[in-house]
């Protein structure tokens, strides 16, 4: 399955609630829209409503965080129903999911926890994304998650995890540039070491987002501008993979339209001269 | 041998939900800067700051009755002994309303778990399905034919919350803006109330003794002449063409099989 997605190569803007209203009274210039799926999980009601509006005016992203690709538990088929029921609805731009997990036994943890990188996680993700591209018809993109703590039980360093399982799943990437900057200072490893592992043809989006590094650990709380050093490391993910699609996300102490609008007309204008430089 | 997939996810969840010592060496966290219990220490925050965060946004009048400390412990503990099963938070947190009601450091707040049940009522009304215009000509002809087989459907919106306290009043004068007399008596009478979301939002309605036990009856599947016989009940003056047209025109009742 070919990751090329029909996302933009532009940059587009993680659409939260408070946020809603304005983009549609206002029809913002912004390249496309990603939304978390489970969001609009729903049968009827406003929300979906607007999201209805949104999708004749923008590409739309369907980004799920609750699927748990790497749980030990059974596929939640249910949820997968769900999630295809909207893709049907939605007819998006790009389906992404995490490589985490975040149910055991029957509880949710609804939290991005990471994996142990094992042959066992590798084949359970594998076989995981597997079933849910038969299910949807269409493939996926997987993110590469941030992390406080790696596992004694690891087999290989995460950049070998991530890129072994989109080379053996046949899924795209969703490149979070963020988180690996975030797992680098907290895991102490050189981030170029590991974009040059990542296979940049399956780079079907990119994400970038702001940490909080008030804690004993970076905490990749989407609650702030991105940091220079992670500009930095998008720049070099761009020289390297060329233009891609790629998505400004903010999560808590959600700012202004405005402030999250210029993060991403940064990114969009890096873009600009990352096409250049491809051009010449 | 590292532990296998399944003992690993269970032993993390031991050593961050529930503070296990056991388990957060058992989890196998690999060595260097930090140490386990701090690492495990920032997923323990972030898993309980997002149920904190999700369910303040639901219940915004219960954490402004009992105040920030006292809603994060709350929470904490609910999310503990009531397991989220669903990948989509936003369908957590429907059994806080019997929790607050068994909750010892709750007791004094009696009112509280019908709060808490009013809350979750505005919140899964603004998620519900939709529901097709009521169909006036299906309804003459079918009504010809059975009247008192009738069965009326109601908005999936719908909730009926009935309580011996005051809740409507204590919910209103701890919304945002509010600005009038905040002194709420408890001994003022209880409500009954009909939440669900219309055109133009959520309403939430105070109900007479005659229109809450019709639309109990409803709800539960009972067939028009049976509803009416509980409305009757309840209330003698109940005027059954009065209620239907102010409920359908309500867009509480929206269809009849």
């Amino acid at each position: 399955m070919s990751a090329a997605a029909l996302l933009p190569t532009v940059a587009g803007i993680g659409l939260r609630a408070p946020h809603v209203r304005r983009v549609l009274s206002e029809r913002p210039p912004l390249g496309w829209l990603e939304v978390h799926s489970e969001n609009y999980f729903l049968d009827g009601g406003p929300a979906l409503a607007a999201l209805e509006k949104l999708r004749t005016e923008y590409p739309i992203s369907l980004h799920g965080v609750g699927l748990s690709l790497g749980s030990a538990d059974a596929l939640d088929l249910a949820h997968l129903a769900r999630l295809k029921q909207l893709v049907a609805r939605i007819a998006p731009a790009a389906v992404s999911e995490h490589l985490a997990w975040g149910r055991i036994d029957g509880r949710h943890l609804n939290e991005l926890l990471p994996l142990p990188f094992t042959e066992e996680a590798l084949a359970l993700c594998c076989e995981r994304i597997d079933a849910v591209q038969s299910a949807l018809g269409r493939p996926i993109l997987v993110e590469n998650v941030s992390a406080y703590l790696r596992f004694s039980a690891d087999a290989m360093a995460e950049w070998e995890f991530v890129a072994e399982v989109v080379g053996r799943a046949g899924c795209g990437l969703l490149f979070d540039v963020n988180n690996v900057y975030v797992n680098a200072v907290n895991h102490g490893f050189d981030p170029h070491a590991y974009l040059a592992a990542m296979p940049g043809a399956a780079i079907a989006e990119i994400h970038l987002a702001g940490f909080d590094d008030r804690g004993p650990c970076l905490i990749d709380t989407h609650g702030a501008r991105v940091a220079a050093p992670v500009w930095e490391l998008y720049r070099a993910a761009l020289e390297r993979f060329g233009p891609k699609p790629t998505l400004v996300e903010w999560d808590t102490d959600l700012p202004e339209l405005e402030i999250l609008a210029g993060e991403a007309a940064t990114a969009q204008s890096m873009l600009e001269q990352a096409h250049a430089a491809t051009a010449a | 041998m590292p532990p296998p997939l399944r003992e690993l996810q269970r032993s993390f969840v031991a050593a961050t939900l529930f503070d296990d010592a056991a388990a957060c060496v058992a989890v196998g966290v690999a060595a260097g800067g930090l140490d386990a219990a701090t690492r495990i220490g920032v997923y323990r925050n972030n898993v309980l700051g997002n149920y904190r965060r999700a369910l303040a946004a639901t219940y915004p009048v219960v954490l402004k009755l009992v105040g920030n400390a006292f809603f994060n412990a709350t929470i904490d503990a609910f999310v503990r002994a009531h397991p989220s099963a669903h990948g989509d938070v936003n369908r957590y947190g429907g059994e806080l309303a019997g929790f607050l009601a068994a909750y010892p450091s709750a007791r004094e707040l009696a009112y509280l778990p019908d709060v808490a049940r009013l809350e979750w009522a505005i919140d899964q009304a603004n998620i519900a399905a939709d529901a097709p215009a009521f169909d006036f000509l299906g309804l003459r002809s079918v009504a010809g034919e059975k009247p008192e087989g009738l069965r009326f459907v109601l908005h999936p919106s719908v909730s009926l919350i009935a309580s011996p306290y005051p809740i409507l009043r204590i919910w209103r004068v701890n919304q945002p803006g509010y600005a009038g007399e905040v002194a709420v008596d408890l001994g003022e009478g209880g409500d009954a109330l009909l939440v669900l979301r219309t055109a133009q939002g959520i309403s939430i309605e105070p109900l007479a003794p005659g229109e809450y036990a019709l639309l109990a009856a409803l709800r539960a599947g009972e067939a028009l002449a049976v509803a009416v016989d509980r409305a009757t009940m309840a209330e003698r003056a109940f005027d059954l063409a009065a209620s239907l047209r102010r409920l359908v025109g309500a867009q509480a009742i929206v269809g009849f099989r």
